[in-house]
């Protein structure tokens, strides 16, 4: 076990402990001390995952980070066997889960310390009771459950912490659950996560199955090998039958989409996608910290890591899918985000168009920007968030922006950094240049891509070559050579000794030839699949570039009615004010918003490419998947944007200008206050009610499926206690008048003896009953297990030379 | 010794309930809670046999390499003999039955003490003939798990009954004698089935054994009577020849046909929709520990008696029955679930909940795959721990307020915070929340449903229907939760004390469990378990049209 696997398993196991301490011990540690013990277990992680992170880079730069993740995933233990089939855990140590992990931490430390401030006026009361301790026994345990998601190698332990950040989610969202609409939300959360679970556990039931194993590596090299073999699940073709609705000869391809699009429903559910996306603006009735803990920065963007941790089992037409998914919910969610009066509300609206930008960006295989863009977008809307929460507070909870205004002079140091907030997700910097915010170069790498699928994309595999020449090298594909002889080396499902020997960028090709003589001869790997993959639908392009325009319009609203004009309500602008403690994580997000994004982590991730792109059968097309033992390949792979940027002249400007732009127009709209935005509103009547409606989800959901479900668990509870009772109790009658006849009539034998005998004591238990010592239970039992040992002698004496047959009606057969 | 060790703990608590009557009415519950304790601690005797069962090379030794073959503790008296036939007292555990017999002494352990109150009652009477019978039952409880000769097995079958009917009928509610005689008569007429289907089997195994053959798992002995030998008759190739060819009463399948005489029994018990309408009425009468009991342990040997009676026994009956067993099955745990969320009584939705998870045991067991059967038998246990524990939750709100209306209470978790927090964790362990122990089994019987599709073009379907009911399973939980332990305190119960010690005492093991179980499956279950499971899997799938499985194939 290398270090780095041990300091990863100890950041959680301290959340842990953290945990349990707090459980135990949170009422006597009491306010602030339980909130700084947590802190100080969150704080010691993120000091852990620094030293990773650091050593990482340390690592990739000396060439040996690969080696270590192959040595990581030796290093299981064996948890349960599922049938015969061993189920193995372990860490998964590749650059993706450090950089998520020191994600995670960085935010929660600061996310925490802004808690205790956050929570020490009156935020922690629960109907007036102090519920301080168990706020941050949740933090920890949701903390724990994340880590552990990050970290986890093998599918099934990822959906077991998968469903217990579910569950913080859900004790976070109801901690205030003396308010009905906090439990309600709460329970809405759980539940739709649920129905995403659904088609999660169909997509883990497919894996096992098919693949052999739930280890992430491991299903990925024999997904890879059945492809290129066209065996296994590819091998041949299937028949469907469910309940009578029949389909014949489905392919293995097929098949294979529906397990790609079953785990993907776990991700709509986590990340709130279209058409599960309803729980996450009600979760907003957690506490404001968790709103940008859990419903902002880590939680909500597991989908995405998901997908980016499954993404070598999509098949294109998943992919497709999942990019239609994506492109309908960041392009409805951006609109509602409009009209928007509540601060939290907004913010939850741009979190699931931005988580819609991540989804999509995974469907188009932009699988580095979508990361780079869940990166980015957690530190800036964790800031935005905290932001709210210090207005909130500050404003004696009150949430409604159009009672706000005019608070930068009362908070400035939260109206500029939440101004940084809105500069980032919108999009600032400067065309064609290297200045700007984390989200101008994340969301333009998503559209560049997604331009390059729907317009420069042609659909025959040979062409590729030739025409996309100019990004070949920076932003296409490679050759994933495969072999499938050394995809053997498979100890117990889990292992691979070998992957490093599987990734040869394109340009490597030279020397592995020598090296891997077998291997080159069937270049098939990305080649072979390119093929299957089409060209996007331009819709989807035009709806992401056009939001891109909506962001920075309904974020520049929030922060101008919410910081700048005149102060609308004159009660709680006096009321304003902030706390250093609050602010202070503010700062830290903030700056890092500024200076993280680019140098960190779009290096970092790309190098996790190469785990993504190793055997794979789709590859991330922007991932520029290097060796890590090539520094210079991985420098090149750090600029690719900008090449991307030149090949693309039109869309630099389109995408980069869209911040000005929409700037203005929302300048133009909210300079003066409310009164503008309210006669286009009314201008736009029957579209602004469907956008404040949120086109009528709730309804429809509530209609046809609670009370649907309900209707029919009541007539299920009629059914049983009418009809299955009355049969019940029908044939007791029956019986009893038949025995009273029969008693009556007949001579007592042994078995109407024994009817009656319960008959009678039924009338009057308790009299019969009164003195057990008597005898009558003595005698009761007798009856009962002698009733047996009777009849059987009865029946042998009967017997006796003539055979079974006598009594059973029927020969033995012997 | 390690032969008595069985009969001990059998009739510990059967001499305990002697101490009982002669001592004074005031030391019937101390005796009854030693007597308990002492039995509980006597059974964690028979692990260390299984204890290294997670290791290949021991598993051999201790599971050895069939069905006849893990067989520990045995014990073997001939008690009625006669020129034909020759009834044994034959008890061994292996392990099918080791686990079921520690959850046993565990739940009587618990249900004991939460009988601790019972002066505060409603019903005061007689106590000391309550601790009595609560003894007895508990004898015949373990007696029902260790017996092996099916002979024996059905004595302590109905020895089991009485006890519960009058603990029941006696100390219950408003309805305890409606409810009582419900419990009593739905089980009697399925043991009754369960009679004819055990003579039956003696004769025919009579005919087959005819001038003598080897026993099919003792060495060196020979069989010349029929035999009520649960082992023999499963691993006996001349009986289980005869059984496969023979016709019962001229012309329906003999295997097939006793394989459903003993279901119904067992499924009576499991309980099975549609045979199920005795569990809510004997549930919402019983008092607390008796529920715990009810729920804990006497719903598992509808499952006990599948996995040891019908399937080794007559495999090809389970292959002839598995679709509809497997269709009542998934109607159990979506019908169950639909009805638990329209119940208003708290006691009452915990018992249609036991329903919906008993259905995934039937399930599991139906579709015949190794993983299937394993969630099967590990949902039995994990709901031998949780529902006592929400049986035990009701209880103690039910002895604050004195009613049990799911609409009249809320704000609880405010009221009492510990007994809260006690409480989200046994419901959600019911949920089947990963992490605790209901979502193995679940889990496993999904997977397992799945893996049989190659054999049952029903596996499919039926794996997508039964994974409704996870969805259905959140919903009245939750549902639940909101509207007991969330929301504003109630003026009604603002007073009302936090779970006292012995309240704790018992919750907090129970949780404990929960969680311990939800995280570590193999090292606290499927070791020890999975030797015999597989065995009697293996001879399930080896006999009729059923083919190995091979994963991934």
């Amino acid at each position: 076990m290398s270090n780095y696997e041990t300091y990863l398993t100890l950041g959680v196991a301290i959340q842990l402990a953290s945990f349990f301490l707090l459980m135990l011990f949170g009422p006597r540690l009491g306010k602030p001390w339980a909130g700084w013990v947590a802190v100080a277990a969150m704080a010691s992680a993120c000091g852990l995952a620094t030293i990773t992170l650091v050593g990482w880079m340390g690592e990739i730069e000396n060439g040996t980070a690969a080696a270590l993740t192959a040595a990581a995933a030796h290093n299981q233990f064996h948890w349960a066997d599922i049938g015969k089939m061993p189920v193995n855990i372990g860490v998964k140590l590749d650059s993706l889960t450090v950089i998520m992990y020191f994600m995670v931490t960085f935010i929660a430390t600061w996310i925490f310390v802004f808690s205790v401030g956050y929570m020490a006026g009156h935020s922690d009361e629960v109907a007036g009771k102090s519920k301080f301790h168990r706020f941050f026994c949740y933090l920890s345990l949701f903390a724990f459950s994340m880590l552990g998601l990050v970290i986890s190698s093998n599918l099934l332990f990822l959906f077991i912490f998968w469903e217990l950040v579910g569950l913080c989610s859900y004790l976070l969202i109801g901690f205030y659950f003396d308010k009905k609409f906090a439990s309600d939300a709460a329970m809405k959360a759980f539940i739709t996560n649920r129905v995403g679970d659904f088609g999660f556990i169909f997509g883990l039931m497919m894996v096992f199955f098919f693949l052999g194993t739930l280890d992430l590596d491991g299903a990925a090299r024999v997904f890879a090998d059945q492809f290129h073999s066209q065996a296994g699940i590819f091998g041949r073709e299937y028949d469907i039958n469910l309940l009578g609705w029949h389909v014949s000869s489905v392919s293995g391809t097929t098949l294979a989409t529906m397990m790609g699009i079953g785990l993907f429903c776990g991700a709509m559910g986590k990340s709130a996608q279209f058409p599960l996306q309803v729980w996450l603006p009600d979760a907003m009735a957690g506490p404001t910290p968790v709103s940008a803990l859990i419903h902002a920065a880590t939680m909500v963007a597991a989908g995405v890591y998901l997908v980016a941790r499954v993404f070598r089992l999509l098949t294109p037409e998943a992919q497709m899918f999942i990019a239609a998914v994506g492109c309908i919910t960041l392009t409805a969610m951006a609109l509602i985000a409009i009209v928007q009066t509540d601060i939290k509300k907004c913010l939850a609206y741009s979190t699931l168009s931005q988580l819609g930008y991540m989804v999509f960006a995974m469907g188009c295989g932009a699988w580095i920007a979508a990361l780079f863009h869940l990166m980015t977008h957690a530190f800036f809307k964790a800031m935005m968030f905290l932001g709210s929460g210090q207005v909130i507070e500050g404003c004696h909870h009150e949430q409604d922006m159009r009672k706000m205004g005019g608070l930068m002079r009362k908070m400035p140091v939260t109206g500029f950094t939440f101004l940084i907030g809105v500069l980032a997700i919108s999009g600032f910097g400067i065309p064609k240049t290297d200045i700007g915010l984390g989200g101008f170069f994340s969301k333009d790498e998503i559209l560049a891509v997604a331009w390059d699928r729907a317009y420069m994309w042609d659909e025959p595999i040979e062409d590729h070559g030739g025409h996309h020449a100019d990004i070949a090298s920076a932003s296409a594909f490679q050759l994933v050579s495969f072999s499938p002889d050394q995809e053997h080396g498979d100890h117990g499902g889990g292992h691979d000794e070998g992957r490093d020997t599987h990734t040869e960028s394109a340009g490597e090709h030279g020397d592995a030839h020598a090296a891997h003589g077998p291997v080159i001869e069937q270049p098939h790997g990305k080649a072979a699949i390119m093929a299957g993959v089409s060209a996007l639908p331009r819709w989807m392009f035009w709806c992401a570039l056009i939001t891109a325009y909506v962001t920075p319009f309904y974020m520049m609203r929030c922060w101008w009615l919410t910081f700048m004009g005149k102060p609308r309500d004159q009660h709680v602008h006096d009321h304003a004010h902030e706390s250093p403690m609050m602010w202070f994580p503010l700062v830290v997000l903030a700056v890092f918003t500024f200076v993280c994004s680019y140098a960190i982590f779009r290096p970092l991730i790309a190098d996790a490419a190469v785990v993504a792109s190793d055997a794979v059968m789709v590859v991330g097309l922007d991932g520029v998947a290097v060796p890590s033992n090539d520094p210079v390949a991985r420098s090149e792979a750090a600029g690719a944007f900008i090449h991307l940027h030149e090949a693309h002249d039109f869309l630099a400007y389109a995408v980069g200008g869209s911040w000005l732009i929409s700037f203005i127009v929302a300048f133009l709209i909210y300079r003066n206050g409310l009164e503008v935005g309210a006669k286009l509103k009314s201008a736009f009547g029957p579209i602004a009610t469907l956008l404040e409606r949120k086109y009528y989800f709730d309804e429809i959901y509530g209609f046809f499926l609670v009370m649907g479900c309900r209707a029919v668990a009541q007539v299920c509870r009629a059914f049983d206690t009418y009809f299955v009772d009355m049969l019940a109790n029908l044939s007791a009658k029956i019986t009893e008048r038949f025995a009273a006849f029969s008693g009556r009539a007949v001579d007592a034998y042994v078995v109407d003896g024994v009817f009656n005998g319960i008959a009678a004591t039924s009338m009057d238990v308790s009299d019969v009953f009164r003195s057990p010592q008597t005898g009558r239970i003595r005698n009761y039992v007798l009856f009962a297990t002698g009733g047996a040992a009777i009849v059987i002698l009865v029946l042998l004496f009967i017997d006796g030379s003539s055979g079974p047959g006598v009594v059973l009606g029927a020969s033995g057969g012997g | 010794m390690e032969g008595s060790l069985l009969t001990l703990l059998v009739f510990l608590p059967l001499m305990g309930a002697a101490g009982c009557v002669v001592m004074p009415k005031e030391m019937a519950r101390v005796i009854a809670l030693l007597t308990t304790l002492v039995t509980f601690l006597v059974s964690l005797w028979l692990i260390p046999p299984f204890l290294a069962g997670g290791d290949a090379a021991q598993a051999v030794n201790i599971f050895g390499s069939s069905y006849g073959e893990t067989l520990h503790f045995v014990q073997r008296i001939p008690w009625i003999t006669g020129d034909s036939f020759s009834i044994k007292y034959f008890v061994g555990i292996d392990g099918l039955s080791m686990p079921f017999v520690v959850l046993t002494t565990l739940v009587s352990l618990f249900a004991c003490a939460a009988s601790w109150n019972c002066h505060t009652w409603k019903v005061t009477k007689n106590l000391k003939a309550f601790f009595v019978l609560f003894l007895m039952l508990e004898t015949g409880m373990i007696g029902t798990f260790v017996s092996l000769d099916f002979f024996l097995f059905y004595i302590f079958w109905e020895v089991m009954l009485l006890p519960m009917y009058f603990l029941i009928g006696v100390w219950g509610g408003p309805r305890k004698e409606y409810a009582a005689i419900k419990f009593f008569l739905f089980t009697l007429a399925g043991s009754v089935l369960m009679l004819v289907a055990m003579i039956a089997m003696f004769f025919y195994s009579a005919d087959a054994v005819a001038g003598g053959v080897p026993s099919g798992y003792q060495d060196g002995v020979t069989i010349t009577q029929g035999t009520f030998d649960m082992i023999e008759l499963a691993t006996n190739s001349a009986i289980q020849e005869n059984f496969a060819a023979a016709t019962f009463m001229g012309v329906l399948p003999f295997a097939s046909t006793m394989f459903i005489f003993m279901f119904i029994g067992f499924a009576v018990k499991l309980p099975l929709v549609p045979v199920h309408t005795w569990l809510p009425d004997a549930h919402v009468e019983a008092p607390t520990p008796i529920s715990m009991i009810l729920a804990g342990v006497l719903l598992k040997m509808g499952g006990y008696g599948f996995l040891r009676l019908c399937y080794p026994i007559f495999p090809t009956g389970g292959h002839f029955w598995a679709s509809t067993l497997a269709a009542l099955g998934v109607i159990s745990i979506l019908y169950g679930a639909l009805c638990a969320m329209a119940q208003t009584d708290f006691k009452k939705l915990v018992a249609y909940s036991s329903i919906s998870h008993m259905g995934y045991v039937m399930l599991g067991i139906a579709v015949m795959t190794h993983t299937g059967v394993q969630g099967a038998m590990y949902q039995m246990i994990a709901h031998g721990i949780s529902s006592p524990m929400c049986f035990f939750l009701v209880g103690v709100i039910y002895d604050r307020a004195h009613h049990r209306e799911i609409n009249r209470f809320g704000g609880l978790w405010l009221t009492m915070p510990k007994y809260g927090t006690m409480a989200t964790i046994g419901f959600f362990a019911s949920l089947g929340l990963p992490g605790l122990c209901g979502f193995i089994g679940e889990i496993y019987v999904l997977l397992g449903t799945f893996e049989a599709r190659h054999t049952f073009e029903w596996a499919v379907p039926a794996a997508i229907l039964a994974a409704f009911g996870v969805i259905f399973t959140a919903g009245y939980v939750l549902w639940l939760i909101q509207r007991v332990y969330l929301g504003p305190e109630k003026e009604e119960y603002a007073g009302y004390p936090e779970a006292s010690g012995r309240e704790m005492a018992i919750l907090v093991p129970f949780a404990a469990l929960c969680v311990a179980y939800g995280v570590l499956p193999k090292h606290l279950l499927f070791d020890y378990v999975n030797g015999t499971l597989n065995h009697i899997v293996d001879t399930m799938q080896s006999s009729g049209a059923i083919t190995a499985l091979a994963a991934g194939s």
